[in-house]
């Protein structure tokens, strides 16, 4: 879990951010909804995602944490899970909410 | 003294210099700007105005305005002035080469609040319906994205919820992170007044500001918390507000979701938001976080104003949604006296947040990915449209590093300036291959630019600003544009050249363009404007003149119903230590404005000639510093220096500056940290150590180190 994200030498180059600044963003973003209860916070993560981040910043993160993810908080990968698991199409485009 | 000169034509037109939105009747002799007259009927500013927007006028006709277009090839290379013809073509056929070369989401492009609401408009368009995605964003980025953020997700609209009048209903008025009598004076001024008719006042803010305590003015409680404490604190008072059953149940009942608001209340009821714990962590005696929750939530009106000193943290959109929490748990919202308000810095932050100027949202905060919306885009616009959210400009600026970002079109912004962590901005603007700037004076960041196409000022333009209070005013030409447009004329050229056919005949048809596409703004009209003076948005069939209060029966969300977020508070992982005992804020002064790209080239300047760096006594005296004297301030970034001035404004551990001059150089050294859920950057806290100037470097000009010299210093 200590490696540093931007200099593995596993990780493809970024699409668009450098990984280890995508790192550091959802773990912003887990930080936020960690106190709500585990459904609630995965969505909302999800909906983050999907509503605020350009699909290459999210394709890159998807793409590290099926790698191994080190570094990215659990929440980050439980809501990453609800986007690539098809659920993302009835996924919630909308204002901010938990 | 009498005016030797005698006007011979007026103009009503808005002042750009805040988000006051003051109207100003400007007087011209033979072609020329000779005074500006406050306009007694302006909604905002009844006849007053303020020293920026009374005096500091000249700068459209200073020695440094560029007249003629330039090109280059390279950044190293000098300028060249061209024909318009030559520079938009240029310019358009450098940024299509970029998109064929490293792909249509390449490039991107950034407008400013300093641009009418029709420019930001059409910048947006640009990039949606002629670059092709949605690299768009404007400096409300850097200042106030939290507050659509924070506000959309608990009382449904990103914007103030009164008029600036409405402060004369309340009873008690809280400040938070904003100075109104230094950045916004003359709404300053209208506070103060009601003050003097007997409000309360709370201000939460590290700094003593005039706000706090000047003549006729002492707040009754003033929190000078801890710079990047502001989530702890306000959860402390929504801590005491519930433990004390202070908040308005019937209200919140009535108007909210009731479960969120329960969960809400549970989660801050919490003992580790007690005042006894927050207190200390803040810096704060626990009873004056307990008087000021007592204070606010009694009313019976309690008013709101906040500014960036809640957004600019890295946890800037939780501050604001604290402030969207309490409001409704007290029932502060839907009338006048009441309210939670954003002041906006610059003249147009809210039309910039409005007419999506932003990667995920089309005008009126409607979502790209939205298939309904966007078709409604499509349709007018006559093209397909990314249904994907693009870059934001901190992201541009990464993915730029990363090598997946090369062109960009800049119209009124100097990121290079304004924005955080020079350094790391220096090094991506000199990956580009094309950038477009557009601006009344070459700047820092044209340094870096290929192609700088001379813009008109708001003095010489057509359109509409949009207020802090969502009033929408009429912008007039009152002189000729200098270089012989007007900008939004120039994005069309931009947008023809590259492919586009898009034609209006004057900047009213791009506003009747805004009104179809934009339900907020559906009645607003040059016609209207010119008839009645202002509009404040939403203004459609139901409210033909515009609405001054918001939520007076519904939210505007799904359900109309308000809604709680819970704001954990997570401390900023800027630290002071050992090497960095200090932490830096930063802010404004009331004769300048913003980083003084204007103000600087105008009388104003005798006022405040430099930035100086606020410190007590005491951190000064140990350090060895006298008042005066020139000191280094060092960050983790990198390091600038400025003249040292003892203060009583801040507390021992904290230092303040203003951003105003471009030799200062502030943001070397300010952090690359920012908010969770928008990029907003973190300016207001930054950890650093200050040391006295040896005699022989203070001689020198300021000197600023890069980030590996600091690193290895």
């Amino acid at each position: 879990m200590s490696q540093t994200a931007g200099h593995s030498d596993q990780i493809r180059p970024s699409r668009a951010v450098p990984l280890d600044r995508l790192i550091v963003m959802s773990n912003q973003i887990a930080d936020f909804f960690s106190p709500y209860p585990p459904a609630r916070r995965a969505e909302g993560i999800r909906n983050h995602l999907r509503t605020y981040w350009d699909p290459r910043m999210r394709q890159d993160l998807i793409d590290y944490i099926s790698s191994g993810g080190a570094g990215v908080s659990p929440y980050i990968v439980e809501g990453v899970r609800l986007l690539t698991s098809g659920e993302d199409k009835k996924g919630y485009y909308g204002p901010p909410k938990a | 003294m009498a005016n030797p000169i005698k006007p011979d034509k007026q103009v009503v037109t808005t002042c750009a210099y805040c988000g006051v939105g003051c109207g100003f009747k400007a007087e011209t002799h033979q072609g020329r700007i000779v005074r500006m007259i406050p306009w007694k009927e302006g909604k905002a500013n009844h006849g007053h105005s303020c020293i920026k927007g009374r005096f500091a006028y000249d700068y459209y006709v200073s020695d440094d305005r560029v007249t003629t277009p330039l090109i280059r090839k390279s950044i190293d290379d000098p300028w060249t002035p061209v024909s318009w013809e030559t520079a938009i073509q240029h310019a358009a056929s450098e940024l299509r080469r970029v998109q064929a070369k490293y792909g249509a989401k390449s490039v991107g492009a950034v407008s400013s609040s300093r641009c009418t609401n029709e420019e930001i408009f059409l910048v947006q368009k640009l990039a949606r319906a002629v670059m092709g995605n949605n690299n768009i964003d404007n400096c409300a980025r850097i200042c106030h994205s939290p507050t659509q953020f924070g506000l959309s997700a608990t009382v449904g609209w990103g914007a103030a919820s009164q008029h600036f009048d409405s402060i004369m209903q309340a009873d008690v008025i809280m400040v938070v992170g904003a100075n109104p009598t230094e950045g916004h004076p003359v709404f300053g001024s209208l506070m103060k007044r009601r003050l003097r008719q007997g409000a309360k006042l709370i201000v939460i803010d590290p700094r003593r500001t005039e706000t706090v305590q000047s003549p006729h003015i002492r707040a009754d409680v003033h929190l000078n918390l801890r710079p990047g404490t502001n989530v702890a604190v306000l959860d402390s008072i929504a801590h005491v507000v519930v433990r004390e059953k202070l908040y308005n149940e019937a209200f919140v009942r009535e108007r909210c979701e009731f479960d969120e608001f329960e969960r809400w209340a549970a989660f801050v009821a919490s003992d580790r938001y007690s005042p006894d714990v927050v207190g200390p962590e803040a810096g704060l005696d626990p009873d004056l976080i307990r008087k000021a929750a007592r204070l606010y939530a009694s009313g019976p009106n309690s008013a709101i104003y906040y500014g960036l000193g809640v957004t600019e943290h890295s946890q800037g959109s939780t501050g604001v949604m604290c402030l969207g929490n309490l409001s409704l748990a007290c029932g502060m919202l839907g009338r006048e006296g009441v309210g939670v308000n954003p002041l906006r810095g610059q003249g147009n932050v809210q039309g910039g947040s409005c007419l999506g100027s932003w990667p995920h949202v089309f005008s009126g905060y409607r979502f790209v990915t939205d298939d309904e919306v966007r078709s409604s885009f499509e349709q007018d616009w006559g093209v397909a449209l990314d249904p994907e959210p693009g870059l934001r400009l901190p992201n541009m600026f990464d993915a730029a590093i990363a090598g997946n970002f090369r062109g960009m079109y800049i119209m009124g912004e100097d990121p290079v300036q304004s924005d955080p962590n020079q350094s790391h901005i220096i090094e991506a603007m000199r990956q580009m291959e094309c950038v477009v700037i557009q601006d009344l004076f070459l700047n820092e960041t044209s340094k870096y630019a290929h192609v700088f196409l001379p813009g008109s000022s708001s003095l010489e333009k057509d359109g509409s600003f949009t207020s802090a209070e969502r009033r929408v005013n009429r912008v007039r030409k009152v002189v000729e544009p200098l270089a012989g447009y007007q900008d939004w004329e120039i994005v069309v050229m931009l947008m023809n050249a590259m492919g586009y056919p898009a034609k209006y005949a004057h900047a009213g048809e791009i506003l009747d363009e805004i009104a179809r596409l934009s339900p907020a703004y559906k009645g607003i009209s040059f016609e209207l404007l010119d008839r009645i003076g202002s509009a404040q948005w939403p203004c459609d069939e139901n409210a033909p003149t515009g609405t001054e209060v918001l939520h007076r029966e519904k939210f505007p969300r799904a359900n109309g119903r308000g809604t709680f977020m819970l704001t954990e508070y997570v401390p900023t992982a800027e630290r002071t230590n050992d090497k960095f005992p200090l932490l830096l804020t930063t802010g404004r002064i009331l004769t300048q404005y913003n980083v003084g790209t204007q103000t600087r080239r105008t009388e104003n300047n005798r006022w405040h000639s430099e930035d100086v760096l606020e410190i007590s006594e005491h951190d000064a005296r140990t350090r060895g510093i006298r008042d005066g004297d020139r000191v280094k301030v060092s960050s983790r970034f990198g390091s600038t220096e400025l003249k040292a001035k003892y203060s009583e404004r801040v507390g021992s551990g904290i230092v303040y500056t203003t951003f105003h001059h471009a030799e200062t150089r502030i943001n070397v050294v300010t952090s690359d940290l920012s908010d969770w859920a928008t990029n907003c950057p973190e300016y207001k806290v930054t950890a650093v150590e200050v040391t006295k100037v040896a005699a022989e470097g203070a001689q020198k000009r300021a000197k600023s180190k890069t980030r590996e010299e600091a690193v290895t210093a």
